[in-house]
């Protein structure tokens, strides 16, 4: 059989049987019966009409049931595509339709989220309420025989992750059954994951690296204990009394995670079980350091960095933490990770270049976006016939082969753990009456990786009253792409004689009017 | 305004959420709150009604629904009087 996600739990099923794999508040489910759960909701997909290959949606919140159907598409050799909950009707419809998926399975609650694609694929529910006018897999999967799936072979599609790009709508990125498995296995070996781990899942599944916590699990017989993090004090409960081993996060919710104005109850647990956190996604501040170390001092600390396109490209070994606090750390097992120039020749030791990416964990490419694949998946005259991943991010090295992050070679905002395309959120204040024109910038705020800001300018040339336009905002997008900051400006400046907006002029004034504003008001308005 | 009332037009204003707020619906499961706002939400409690939340106060399950909510104030009321208004 194949390396892939079905067959670890097929040998940990079989090798684990009765060892719980998962815990969800008050609900657990072992290995065996995550397999059954998982085979049995493949066959039902089945049932249902998915065929190999075809694009399954799932839009659920983090429960066991969202486990068992993201790993029953898997087990029906279908196509994972995650979907965000509570995107707005326009990216959910994006995604549906650019996917072409034939089936979105859903929880009963949020069911009225999705129900306007009934007409373009079929509506199933993968968690609550029976209602008769949709398959509920929960139910049926009560009357199905599970029987295995044979075949799957490693190359085949297994999920197709969304991800804004810098123009436009977000584009899927294809993985296959090989790229999970190996990202699996690569992870494993340097976080040196064990049957003896009990990990925490905060992240969502929506993401590789949330995912990954799934695999992990499935692939060393670890414990999965999953949480919505909403206050920190819950999260610090839960690694107390289930004694956890390991901690993924991401800046945002580290932030979270140690909210100075909440009172917390770190002084009161005992942490000696947590292993080790692990953090990617963006810089890790000293302050996020300085509460790692304090609250939880046995734990080693892992900085990594990735795009979704390769997965993971880099970690930093923990002992260097303190000697290479603001290194991405060198490259991942089974990959390589090179500084070209824009001749594609190496860059010498801290010069700046583009961080590409070679080995087990480049991805398939954008679906169906033929000019976007071939802009980032190039090959190489060193490694003829390869694809890498040109990644367009700016890095250098130094002298001892440590990595550091510069600059992202595109627009995109980063925050709260999203790529935020500035096309995207302009796009959909322009669409207000009485704004003329806008553009979204990012403005830098490490508790979060960075705010979304966005200038813009009005027929009336008079600035719309905040409260109301941001109302307006939270209606049309999603939370994370709301800005934070809006800045009205009487006119844009205009670039030359080409008539096009002048993007850094326009971004260069608003950042000054941000100055005055924000010490004018000092308000609160800095989001964490 | 009774507490009640306190709490659901906070709720509606920084929400925009328009559907029913019965007092024991379950804000964050139905993604009224979400982990930002409910920091906001701890933080406004303790303002409008001068109390000071301890961290065993601020977890989950007391700030989850608006009775849960009314419960914690109760049970910190009498406790609190005189307290600034914020306490952190």
């Amino acid at each position: 059989m194949p390396s892939s996600i079905p067959r670890f739990l097929c040998e940990i099923a079989e090798r684990l049987p009765d060892k719980v794999a998962i815990v969800c508040r008050t609900r657990s489910a072992t290995f065996l019966q995550l397999h059954q759960e998982a085979l049995a909701t493949a066959e039902c997909l089945r049932e249902i009409g998915v065929e190999p290959g075809d694009r399954v949606g799932i839009c659920m919140e983090k429960t066991i049931d969202q486990v068992s159907v993201i790993l029953g598409v898997l087990f029906a050799n279908a196509v994972v595509v995650p979907i965000l909950p509570r995107l707005k009707e326009s990216n959910i419809r994006h995604i549906v339709e650019n996917s072409g998926m034939v089936a979105l399975v859903t929880d009963s609650d949020r069911m009225n989220e999705v129900v306007g694609f009934a007409d373009i694929t079929k509506l199933i529910i993968g968690h609550g309420e029976l209602d008769r006018d949709w398959p509920n897999l929960p139910y049926m999967r009560r009357f199905i025989r599970p029987k295995m799936f044979f075949d799957r072979i490693s190359a085949d599609n297994a999920a197709i992750i969304y991800s804004s790009g810098s123009t436009g709508r977000p584009k899927g990125i294809l993985i296959s059954h090989r790229n999970l498995a190996d990202g699996t296995d690569i992870v494993a070996e340097y976080l040196g994951t064990n049957q003896e781990d009990r990990i925490c899942s905060v992240l969502s599944f929506n993401f590789d690296y949330g995912l990954n916590q799934i695999w992990q699990t499935i692939r060393k017989g670890a414990t999965l204990y999953l949480h919505n993090l909403a206050l920190p004090n819950d999260l610090f409960a839960l690694l107390a009394t289930e004694k956890i081993t390991a901690l993924p996060v991401m800046p945002v919710i580290i932030t979270k995670m140690f909210d100075k104005r909440l009172k917390l109850a770190t002084g009161s647990y005992d942490f000696s079980s947590l292993r080790y956190v692990c953090s990617t996604g963006g810089r890790l501040s000293d302050e996020m350091l300085h509460d790692f170390k304090t609250t939880f001092p046995s734990a080693k600390i892992y900085s990594m960095f990735g795009l979704t396109e390769a997965f993971r490209s880099t970690y930093l070994d923990p002992s260097k933490i303190d000697s290479h606090p603001t290194s991405i750390g060198k490259a991942i097992p089974d990959c390589q990770v090179f500084v070209f120039d824009e001749q594609g020749e190496e860059c010498p030791p801290n010069v700046v270049g583009e961080l590409v990416h070679r080995g087990a964990t480049v991805t398939k490419g954008y679906w169906r976006d033929p000019e976007n694949t071939a802009k980032v998946f190039r090959s190489h005259p060193r490694f003829p016939g390869e694809t890498l991943v040109f990644s367009g991010d700016k890095v250098r090295r130094d002298e001892e082969g440590y990595l550091y992050f510069v600059a992202r070679g595109d627009e995109m905002i980063k925050t709260k753990g999203f790529r935020v395309s500035p096309t995207e959120v302009e796009a959909e204040i322009v669409r207000h009456p009485e704004i003329v024109d806008a553009v979204a910038f990012a403005v830098p705020n490490i508790a979060v990786g960075e705010d979304v800001a966005c200038a813009y300018t009005t027929v009336t040339r008079q600035a719309l009253p905040e409260h109301i336009l941001k109302q307006y905002l939270k209606a049309n997008l999603p939370n994370h792409m709301v800005p934070a900051y809006l800045i009205h400006l009487e006119s844009f400046p205009i670039t030359g004689n080409a008539g096009k907006l002048d993007r850094k002029a326009i971004k260069q004034v608003a950042f000054e009017r941000l100055g005055t504003q924000q010490r004018a008001v000092e308000s609160g308005s800095v989001q964490v | 305004m009774t507490d009640l009332e306190i709490l659901r037009d906070y709720i509606r204003n920084e929400t925009g959420y328009e559907g029913n707020l019965d007092p024991d619906l379950d804000l964050l499961e139905k993604q009224v709150l979400d982990s930002f706002s409910i920091v906001q939400w701890a933080m406004f409690i303790q303002q409008r009604f001068r109390i000071e939340l301890e961290a065993e106060d601020l977890v989950r399950d007391n700030l989850s629904s608006l009775s849960k909510v009314i419960a914690l104030i109760d049970s910190k009321g009498s406790a609190s009087v005189g307290q600034g208004e914020k306490p952190n």
